[in-house]
């Protein structure tokens, strides 16, 4: 139950931390500092008992509409511990950093936050504590981003809650279709699942759409673009979390996909691999053409999350025999985390002096100030795989696992070029990593400023003592890697599903120091032929990156523009339509007005039909009408046949008399038949009648 | 009782005009008292003494009786109605200050308190109908309250939309009546299990899914709900947030689950043509949202995209998505209303437009959270309100045949994506924002700021606690209550 305290604990304190930062400045950082080193004392003791077995394991049946699983294994607690540790350095650092600023107490308050909700993530054993854990940290460490409040760091972090917003969205498409198949969420049940599942295919599309999620939040190409506009907005302590932490939460959602859902997979293996070579090269390009210190060191995270993705790939690739790779991703994990720490405190301790990032301006700060120069050398030679160093272990780790395959491969016939070519592709970034941190390295501490600056203190003692606790650790982890490095490496193993190592790596063997000086020579050839002669005009550095080459701005946001506008259009339409259907029916009022009319219409015909006025007529003289007319006609017809025959004789009859006659004949005649008839049709009935009662009685 | 109960606000309601009130404050004290009393009222009917027989008032026909009778589904909208009136009422004091015409106001507001009690506990189908019609016409004079152009002609479409539909849902009843004369009482799974499919009580039922779905915002018939926008804001922020709006998808969840049943219309066109524009109206309303400046019209936008979702979840036809129906009916009132407030106090201080509220939280810190908590909850962000309603409405659409399932989701998560943007956004730039100038915000007044903070704190409490509520609701998504 107590596993709860790690993510609940720190969310639980903001608010309290928040008012008393606001009643009194710096005290909040004092409760942030304790209770992160509470958090390191806390898991460096529960790490041993972790570490073994099965781990400790924490189950809430009812939270927030779901349940919480928390567990604690040896992966687990070494992150927890890592993410804690960063948190307590950052944290003091941050303390004089943010000292002349505005907004300290919300600063804190959303570190606190996002303190809990990483090591949420951290601990979650299921997919939906996972996500919850995941959001919120999304969410609360937004205020990292906008805290300058300036239009450029405004509009960094709309990019970071876009991407955010975004990769949240496909990683939740994910889970329901993935909760389809599986019916769990717990990662236990995920592994069982897919162990058994004939047929991983189905499984593709949900891991694809929340590898999208994750991969956004560690920076993969192509969603890396939030990372080299968010760290340099960002205050340096933060810069160092977003970049150490966060982009490792990504990574740790990743491999929980490679290990619990699709356990050696070739296709996702290849899949995260490739997408680990693009970032981990062009990381490494962005960076080397940057003159901005903070974004470098911001691409040269991308970069070395393109070296973890690599180790993730190859993890997959290698199956059964992947200790190596694992050991170097995980091993990388944390070199690279602790490297960011002491590097972009490095450089916030730059900007808090000389409110400058520009190589140009920043030319030179660093001389005559020994601590910062140790501290940003160990880091420097660490990230570049300096051997000794800690990032060499890794960086050799991941290149002998893809010796390895290749071995692997030649045995079984296979046909060995592509992966021949992605093993220089790695020995060519690690060369332009060592590249771009010996320009950082001569910009700042080597060549000479334009003008000489007045030796001043430049930090604190509380600074001092912190920063240089975490760039010693850096370089204890790099000098005691056999008794120290590797078995922390060995402790994440149960995690990623690798079985233990079959052989230690001897890393002071003549092959593995041949390939890391094959990229420290690459590396020396393009400072010294790339950098000095191209990027450095007349003592100046020129940013070399055209204004194009933006995903961001030359193709994302066009796109979303044309996406809005297209969908504005179409909406208009729509909400057009009902409108215009209304309008058309107003029309169609128009047949029943016609059939309401036609009654009307009709009825007015017929009253002005029978209400007319009778026309006066001239009565008729003699007979009736008809005799008449054909009186009239006749005698029109017989003058007609005089004027024809004779004209002489004069006209003899009037027919119009004639008729008449003949009609008044007519009549009295059809009068008297009628009556004949009708006395005739009587007598009859009588007689029928007679008729018939004469039947009756017979 | 339960007559009782509904006639309170009704006569206290109407007694308003004809009431010397010494002054203002005399009145809403009146209002807010009437309200809660109501409210208590309700209360004891639902937890103490819940009536088990229907009542039978009196009967229009011999078979067309008017009855009345608490189940779960009324239970839960008499809940969610009288939790959220006496706190609207308390706003609306603070509010209607402005205004002119108070007695008016809330003599139909406190009208409107009553008939809504009786939808919810209307026991059979007539009699919902006789109150949903009388809803539509109590509700106008708030609509129309400040009498400018703009106001009647949002009225009068709300009439003619409401009317119109109702005109629909009449038809559909005709059907009904055919098919059972002694118009039975709602029953969990329909009344015409006796019956075979057919299809022509499957077009009666869509003829009731567009009559209802006017005031639930379905596409097409949506567009009064943004015009009524302009109506003062309690009326926004409980009307057509919560009381009217939620009596068409109750009326929905009605005559699916209690008139017709899921069998009737399973995998059917009357299931798929009302699913169908439920998801485009889903996509549709967020859209719109995202394009509107205007904060009120755009939250009425996001509220038919949100109730969209209920209907969605409804016409699922299984158990979950009624339970995730219901999940979302009551989330949404609690997130929406807190919304509609907050931004009602901003419209008093002149920002009407969503550029203006930027860096409000200065002068308004605890407005402005509330604001940011039911923000993000309404955009579905882990584990607050939103995302927990979502996520059973996604789960419950699994069920479905092939395309519809990918339909579902792919339409909610684009409209959570929009949501993000078009309150999560302007919520983010309440804290990171210069203050525009010219409009000068403070919210000292206590019936503002109480309701809102109230149900605010009230979203984040179930958010995490759901199950204070999930058993509730199951009970009634199984029909055991």
């Amino acid at each position: 139950m107590f596993l709860l305290l790690f993510p609940l604990l720190p969310m639980l304190l903001a608010y309290p931390v928040f008012r008393i930062e606001k009643a009194k400045k710096r005290l909040g950082f004092y409760a942030l500092a304790g209770l992160c080193a509470l958090f390191v004392l806390g898991l460096a003791l529960l790490l041993p008992a972790a570490a073994k077995g099965t781990g400790l394991r924490m189950y809430l049946p009812y939270f927030a509409g779901f349940s919480l699983q928390l567990k604690l294994d040896g992966f687990r607690a070494t992150y927890a511990l890592i993410a804690s540790f960063m948190w307590l350095i950052s944290g003091i650092f941050s303390k004089e950093y943010l000292r002349h600023g505005e907004n300290q107490a919300r600063y804190l308050l959303f570190t606190l936050i996002t303190l809990g909700a990483t090591l949420g993530v951290f601990l979650s054993d299921d997919l939906i504590t996972c996500f919850v854990f995941f959001e919120i940290m999304s969410f609360s460490s937004y205020p990292w981003v906008a805290h300058e409040e300036n239009p450029k760091a405004m509009r960094a972090a709309a990019t970071y809650l876009a991407i955010a917003v975004f990769g949240g969205m496909a990683m939740l498409m994910g889970f329901f279709l993935l909760y389809l198949q599986t019916g769990s969420f717990a990662f236990d049940a995920l592994l069982a699942y897919s162990s058994q599942a004939a047929d991983k295919t189905a499984l593709y599309l949900p891991s694809v759409l929340i590898l999208i999620g994750f991969g956004a939040k560690a920076g993969m190409f192509p969603l890396h673009v939030w990372l080299p506009k968010a760290h340099p907005v960002a205050p340096a302590p933060a810069s160092a979390l977003l970049s150490g932490v966060l982009t490792k939460v990504g990574v740790f959602g990743i491999l929980v996909l490679s290990s619990k859902v699709l356990l050696y997979n070739p296709f996702f293996a290849k899949l995260v691999f490739v997408f680990g070579l693009i970032t981990m090269f062009l990381g490494a390009v962005l960076a080397l053409l940057s003159i901005d210190l903070k974004e470098t060191l911001a691409c040269s995270s991308m970069s070395q999350i393109g070296f973890i993705l690599f180790g993730i790939g190859m993890q997959g690739l290698l199956m059964e025999h992947n200790s190596l790779a694992a050991q170097g991703t995980f091993l990388h994990m944390i070199n690279h985390s602790l490297i960011k720490l002491v590097l972009f405190c490095a450089a916030g301790v730059v900007y808090m002096n000389t409110h400058r990032l520009n190589l140009n301006d920043i030319k030179g700060y660093g001389r005559n100030k020994p601590l910062l120069h140790i501290m940003f050398l160990i880091g420097a030679a660490s990230i570049s795989g300096l051997p000794l160093f800690s990032g060499y272990l890794s960086k050799t780790l991941l290149h002998e696992s893809l010796v390895e395959y290749i071995a692997h491969l030649s045995q079984h016939g296979q046909s060995t070029l592509i992966w021949k070519a992605a093993e220089w592709l790695f020995i060519v970034s690690g060369g332009i990593t060592f590249c771009y941190m010996l320009k950082l390295y001569s910009a700042i501490f080597i060549k000479k400023p334009a003008q000489e600056t007045v030796k001043t203190p430049y930090m604190r003692f509380s600074s001092r003592i912190a920063l240089s606790a975490a760039a010693l650790l850096l370089l204890l982890l790099g000098i005691f890697y056999r008794e120290c490095t590797i078995p922390f490496a060995t402790l994440s193993l149960p995690f990623v599903g690798a079985h233990a190592p079959a052989h230690a790596v001897d890393f002071l063997s003549s092959t593995n120091l041949i390939g890391a000086f094959k990229s420290l020579v690459i590396g020396v050839l393009l400072y010294a032929f790339f950098v000095e002669r191209i990027m450095v005009k007349n003592g100046v550095y020129r940013a070399l990156r055209p204004e194009k080459a933006d995903l961001e701005n030359s193709v994302y946001r066009p796109l979303l523009r044309r996406i809005s506008l297209g969908m504005t259009a179409i909406s208009k339409f729509f909400s057009c339509m009902p409108d215009l259907l209304f309008a058309f029916l107003k029309k169609l009022l128009f047949i029943p007005k016609v059939i309401a009319g036609l009654p009307d219409y009709f009825f007015l015909r017929f009253s002005l039909f029978a209400f007319r006025t009778p026309k006066e007529k001239a009565p008729v003289p003699i007979g009736n009408r008809i005799s008449y007319a054909l009186g009239v006609l006749c005698n029109k017809l017989s003058q007609f046949y005089q004027s024809l025959k004779d004209s002489t004789k004069a006209t003899t009859k009037n027919y119009i008399v004639v008729f008449a006659k003949l009609w008044e004949e007519a009549s009295t005649y059809l009068k008297k038949l009628s009556h004949g008839l009708s006395f005739s049709l009587m007598m009859f009935s009588l007689g029928l009648l007679i008729f018939m009662i004469y039947m009756f009685l017979l | 009782m339960l007559i009782f109960t509904i006639l309170t606000p009704v006569v206290l309601g109407a007694f308003i005009p004809f009431i010397r009130f010494k002054d203002r404050k005399q009145m809403n004290m009146y209002s807010l008292l009437s309200s809660i009393l109501t409210s208590l009222l309700v209360f004891w009917l639902v937890f103490v003494s819940a009536p088990s027989e229907k009542l039978t008032l009196f009967h229009i026909t011999a078979a067309l009786p008017i009855s009345f009778g608490i189940d779960g589904l009324g239970k839960l909208f008499l809940l969610i109605i009288s939790v959220l009136w006496p706190l609207t009422t308390l706003y609306a004091g603070y509010y209607m200050e402005h205004y002119e015409k108070q007695k008016l106001f809330f003599c139909f507001f406190t009208i409107c308190y009553g008939i809504s009690l009786g939808i919810a506990s209307s026991a059979n189908l007539i009699t919902l109908y006789m109150f949903y019609e009388l809803l539509t016409l109590i509700t106008l004079p708030l609509v129309m309250h400040d009498g400018k152009p703009t106001s009647i002609k949002a009225g009068l479409r709300y009439m003619y939309f409401s009317l119109g539909g109702t005109a629909l849902a009449f038809i559909g009843l005709m059907y009904i009546i055919s098919y059972s004369p002694d118009m039975q009482d709602f029953i969990y799974g329909g009344i015409f299990t006796w019956l075979a499919p057919s299809n022509s009580l499957r077009f009666a039922y869509l003829l009731f899914f567009l009559g209802f779905g006017v005031k639930a915002a379905v596409f097409p018939m949506h567009s009064w709900l943004p015009m009524a926008s302009v109506a003062p804001t309690p009326v926004t922020a409980l009307l057509h947030a919560v009381a009217v709006v939620k009596s068409g998808v109750f009326a929905i969840m009605r005559i699916t689950w209690y008139i017709f049943g899921v069998g009737l219309i399973e995998k059917s066109f009357a299931q798929y043509i009302p699913l169908l524009l439920a998801a485009f109206t889903i996509v549709y309303g967020s859209i719109l949202s995202v394009k509107e400046q205007n904060i009120k019209r755009r939250l009425a936008y996001s509220t038919v995209s949100n109730l969209s979702y209920i209907v969605l979840s409804v016409l699922l036809l299984n158990v979950q998505g009624f339970f995730g129906a219901m999940q979302h009916m009551v989330y949404h009132a609690l997130m929406k209303i807190s919304l509609f407030m907050a931004s009602g106090v901003y419209l008093l201080h002149g920002a009407s437009n969503i550029r203006q509220i930027k860096g409000a939280a200065k002068s308004m810190p605890f407005t402005s959270a509330a604001f940011m908590l039911c923000a993000l909850a309404i955009a579905g962000i882990p584990p607050l309100l939103g995302f927990q309603s979502k996520w059973t409405i996604g789960l419950a659409s699994l069920s479905l045949p092939a395309p519809y399932p990918v339909i579902a989701v792919i339409s909610l998560l684009i409209s959570a994506i929009l949501t993000c943007i078009y309150l999560v956004v302007p919520a983010f730039n309440m804290y990171f924002g210069k203050p525009s100038e010219g409009i000068e915000l403070h919210e000292k007044d206590m019936r503002a700021l109480a309701p809102i903070v109230f149900i605010a704190a009230l979203a984040l409490v179930i958010s995490l606690a759901p199950q204070s509520i999930n058993g509730f609701l199951s009970q009634i998504a199984n029909g055991t209550m």
